[in-house]
C-alpha cells in the first residue's frame, strides 16, 4: 500500500471518457455535440470547456446540448429523450452532430446507435463515452479523432502538407505548443495541413487524409496514428518533440518519414539550443527541487535532464521550481520553463 | 405493523399465494396492503376482480410524478384489501430496478404504506439492487421464499438466500429470512425436500401447500380461492399460512448453499 499523501496521480491521468471526447468534438465549430444523459454530465464539461476557451482567449460557447435525462428517463427509457435532442440539434442546421454516451445511459441499456441511424440529412456521429467501462479521458479523445477520421474524404490525393493529430486542446500552451511543432516542421520546409482537431469546421475535417505525414501530440495517440496509416497510408511521428535533445530527434525523425535531408534544419536548431543555453547561463550552478504541487510523470527523466544541460542542480533541499505537467515542448518550451525556474529561483 | 415480503422463482406462484394469503388476512381482520413489485403487475389482479389495476410507474410516465396523487395509486379490492402495482418500463427497455426504488419513494411520500399487514410481491429474482429495495431500509422486515420441490426453484430460492444474507448482516438492517412456503408441484416426497432444503439454509418450512384444482378455477372466476370457495380444504391451507405468518417468531440470517449440496440434496429426495 502506498504511502504517498499527494494527490493520486491517476486523478490527472485517468479522467472522464465523455470529457476525452468532448475535448476534440467542441473544437468542430459548426457540429453541434449531444450528450446523451443527465444534465451535470453537460454541465460541468460545459463549464470546463467554457473556461478553458476563456483561457485560451477564445470568447465563445462550446457547442454542446445535454439530453436531459431524469429519473423518469432512466426508468423508462432515455431513448426518446435522445430522439428529441438530436431533432433539436438538427433543427440548427449544423454540419454534423456527435452524440456522446454517459455511464448512467449504458448501464440501462439505451440503444443510441439505433436512435441516431434513424435520421438523415445530417451527419449523426455516435461515440461510446461511458467512462465506467474502464476508459481513461485518453480513450474518449482517440475514440473521438477515429469518429471524426470517417467524416474524411475517403481517397482525398496526397499534398505535401503534415497534420497534427490530436492535440491536448484543454492544456494552457496548446497553441504555444502548435506554433513551436510547426516551426520546426518549417525548418523542413513543412507546412501544416489540418489541426485534427483543433478550431476548425466540419468541412476541414475532409482533407485529412491528403497529408504526406501525422504528428501525434504524443504516443498515447499510437491507435490514432495507426488508424489514420491503415486507411490513408499516411506514415506518422508519434509525439511532439520533448525537451532540447527530443527536439533534434523529432527533426531526424520527420526528416526520415518525409524523404527529407534534415542536417541543415538540425543545424540551425543547435544554433538556437546554444542561444539557449547562453540566455540561461546565470542559471548555471544553483540548485533547485521540483514542486511537489503536481506529480511529475513521464516528464520527469525529461526535465532532469534539461536541469542537467543547464547544469542546475536537483536537490531536496533546493529551491522549488514549477514542472509542467506535461514535458516542456521543444526547445521553446523549454526557454518557457526556464523563465519560469529562473522567476521562482529569485522570489 | 408487519411486512413481509414474498419471493421465489418466476412462475412459481408468488402472486397466487400473496394474494390468497391477503385474502386471508384480511377475512381474519387485519388491514391488509398488498404491494405487487414486478414490472407484469399481476400481482393483485385476482383481489382486484381480474382488474389490471393502473401501475404507480404507468401514472408516473403519464403524469410525470409531481401530478400522480396518493388516491391514484391505491385501489381497494377484496374485503377492502388496499392494491398497488409499482409496474415499470416497457419491457426490453430502461431500468426497471430503478422503478421500484421510485416507487417506494413515491409509497413513502404518500404515506401510503401502513396498516396491520404489508405483503410485498416480488419480481422472480433479485436481479439487481432494485429488486432488493423490499427487503433494505426496513421496509420487509420479514421475507417468505415460495418454491416447489424442483430443483430449479430450489435453486432460485437460495439464490435469494444470499440476498437476504448480503442484506441482513449489514448494519441495522433488520431484514431476515422469516420461512419457505412449498407451493407444491404435487411431486413425491416433496414436502420432505423442501422442509429439509428450509432447515439446511436455516429456516423452516412455514406451510406446504398443495397443488390443487381449486386455484386454477378460482382463477378462472378472478377471484382468490378465499373469496371462490371459502369452505374448501385449499382455501383453509391459506387460513393455516396466514396464521402461521402472524405467529411466526422465528427469523434468521439463511446460509445459502453450495450448488452440488443443493443437487445432492434433490438427489436424496427422488
Amino acid at each position: 500500500m502506498s504511502l504517498n499523501h499527494l494527490p493520486a496521480s491517476s486523478c490527472r491521468t485517468d479522467g472522464c471518457t465523455l470529457t476525452g471526447a468532448l475535448s476534440v468534438t467542441t473544437q468542430v465549430r459548426d457540429a453541434i455535440t449531444v450528450v446523451h444523459g443527465p444534465p451535470g454530465c453537460t454541465h460541468h464539461n460545459f463549464s470546463l470547456l467554457h473556461a478553458t476557451s476563456l483561457d485560451h482567449d477564445r470568447v465563445v460557447l462550446p457547442p454542446l446540448i445535454s439530453s436531459g435525462l431524469s429519473e423518469t428517463e432512466i426508468i423508462f427509457g432515455g431513448e426518446g429523450a435522445l430522439d428529441r435532442t438530436l431533432d433539436r440539434a438538427i433543427s440548427r442546421h449544423p454540419a454534423a452532430v456527435f452524440v456522446l454516451s454517459t455511464c448512467i445511459v449504458e448501464t440501462i441499456g439505451d440503444d443510441v446507435a439505433a436512435v441516431c441511424n434513424a435520421k438523415t440529412g445530417v451527419p449523426v456521429i455516435v461515440i461510446p463515452t461511458a467512462g465506467f467501462l474502464g476508459g481513461s479521458f485518453q480513450t474518449g479523445v482517440n475514440n473521438a479523432l477515429v469518429a471524426l477520421a470517417g467524416m474524411a474524404e475517403p481517397s482525398p490525393g496526397r499534398n505535401e502538407q503534415v497534420n497534427i493529430i490530436g492535440e491536448k486542446n484543454l492544456e494552457y500552451e496548446v497553441d504555444e505548443n502548435f506554433a513551436e511543432v510547426a516551426r520546426l516542421l518549417s525548418l523542413l520546409g513543412l507546412s501544416i495541413n489540418t489541426r485534427f482537431v483543433h478550431n476548425l469546421t466540419a468541412g476541414q475535417i475532409g482533407s485529412v487524409g491528403a497529408a504526406r505525414l501525422n504528428v501525434l501530440r504524443d504516443p498515447s495517440l499510437v491507435p490514432v496514428g495507426e488508424y489514420l496509416k491503415e486507411h490513408f497510408k499516411t506514415p506518422y511521428v508519434s509525439g511532439f518533440p520533448v525537451g532540447l535533445s527530443g527536439t533534434i530527434t523529432f527533426l531526424e525523425s520527420v526528416g526520415s518519414a518525409c524523404g527529407i535531408d534534415p542536417r541543415p534544419a538540425i543545424e540551425e536548431e543547435h544554433g538556437f539550443e546554444q542561444e539557449t543555453l547562453d540566455d540561461f547561463a546565470d542559471i548555471a550552478g544553483l540548485e533547485v527541487s521540483f514542486s511537489p504541487l503536481f506529480p511529475v510523470q513521464d516528464g520527469d527523466g525529461v526535465v532532469r535532464d534539461i536541469a542537467h544541460a543547464f547544469r542546475v542542480g536537483v536537490i531536496p533541499s533546493g529551491k522549488p521550481v514549477p514542472v509542467p505537467v506535461t514535458p516542456p515542448v521543444g526547445i521553446t518550451g523549454v526557454r518557457r520553463m526556464l523563465h519560469r525556474w529562473r522567476r521562482a529561483i529569485h522570489a | 405493523m408487519k411486512q413481509i415480503a414474498l419471493y421465489g422463482k418466476g412462475g412459481i406462484g408468488k402472486s397466487t399465494t400473496s394474494a390468497n394469503l391477503s385474502a386471508a388476512l384480511s377475512l381474519s381482520g387485519y388491514n391488509v396492503l398488498q404491494i405487487g413489485c414486478d414490472p407484469k403487475r399481476d400481482s393483485t389482479r385476482m383481489l382486484m376482480q381480474g382488474r389490471l389495476i393502473p401501475t404507480v410507474m404507468d401514472l408516473v410516465r403519464e403524469r410525470g410524478a409531481t401530478a400522480v396523487t396518493p388516491e391514484d395509486v391505491v385501489y381497494t379490492g377484496f374485503n377492502g384489501i388496499r392494491c398497488v402495482e409499482a409496474g415499470g418500463p416497457e419491457p426490453g427497455v430502461g431500468c426497471a430496478g430503478r422503478g421500484i426504488i421510485a416507487t417506494f419513494q413515491l409509497l413513502e411520500k404518500f404515506g401510503t404504506l401502513t396498516g396491520d399487514v404489508i405483503v410485498y410481491d416480488v419480481l422472480g429474482d433479485v436481479v439487481c439492487g432494485g429488486f432488493a429495495m423490499p427487503m433494505r431500509e426496513g421496509y420487509a422486515q420479514e421475507v417468505y421464499l415460495v418454491t416447489s420441490g424442483e430443483l430449479m426453484s430450489l435453486y432460485a430460492a437460495n439464490n435469494i438466500c444470499k440476498a437476504i444474507q448480503r442484506l441482513s448482516t449489514r448494519p441495522r438492517s433488520k431484514c431476515r429470512l422469516a420461512g419457505v412456503i412449498c407451493n407444491a408441484k404435487n411431486l413425491p416426497r416433496e414436502e420432505e425436500l423442501v422442509a429439509e432444503f428450509a432447515r439446511r439454509v436455516n429456516s423452516h418450512l412455514t406451510e406446504y401447500i398443495p397443488r390443487d384444482r381449486t386455484v386454477q378455477l378460482a382463477e378462472l372466476d378472478r377471484k382468490t380461492v378465499l373469496e371462490y370457495d371459502p369452505s374448501s380444504e385449499q382455501a383453509q391451507k391459506y387460513r393455516d399460512l396466514a396464521a402461521r405468518v402472524m405467529e411466526n417468531t422465528r427469523f434468521t440470517i439463511p446460509i445459502p448453499l453450495e450448488i452440488d449440496e443443493l443437487e445432492s440434496l434433490a438427489r436424496q429426495f427422488v
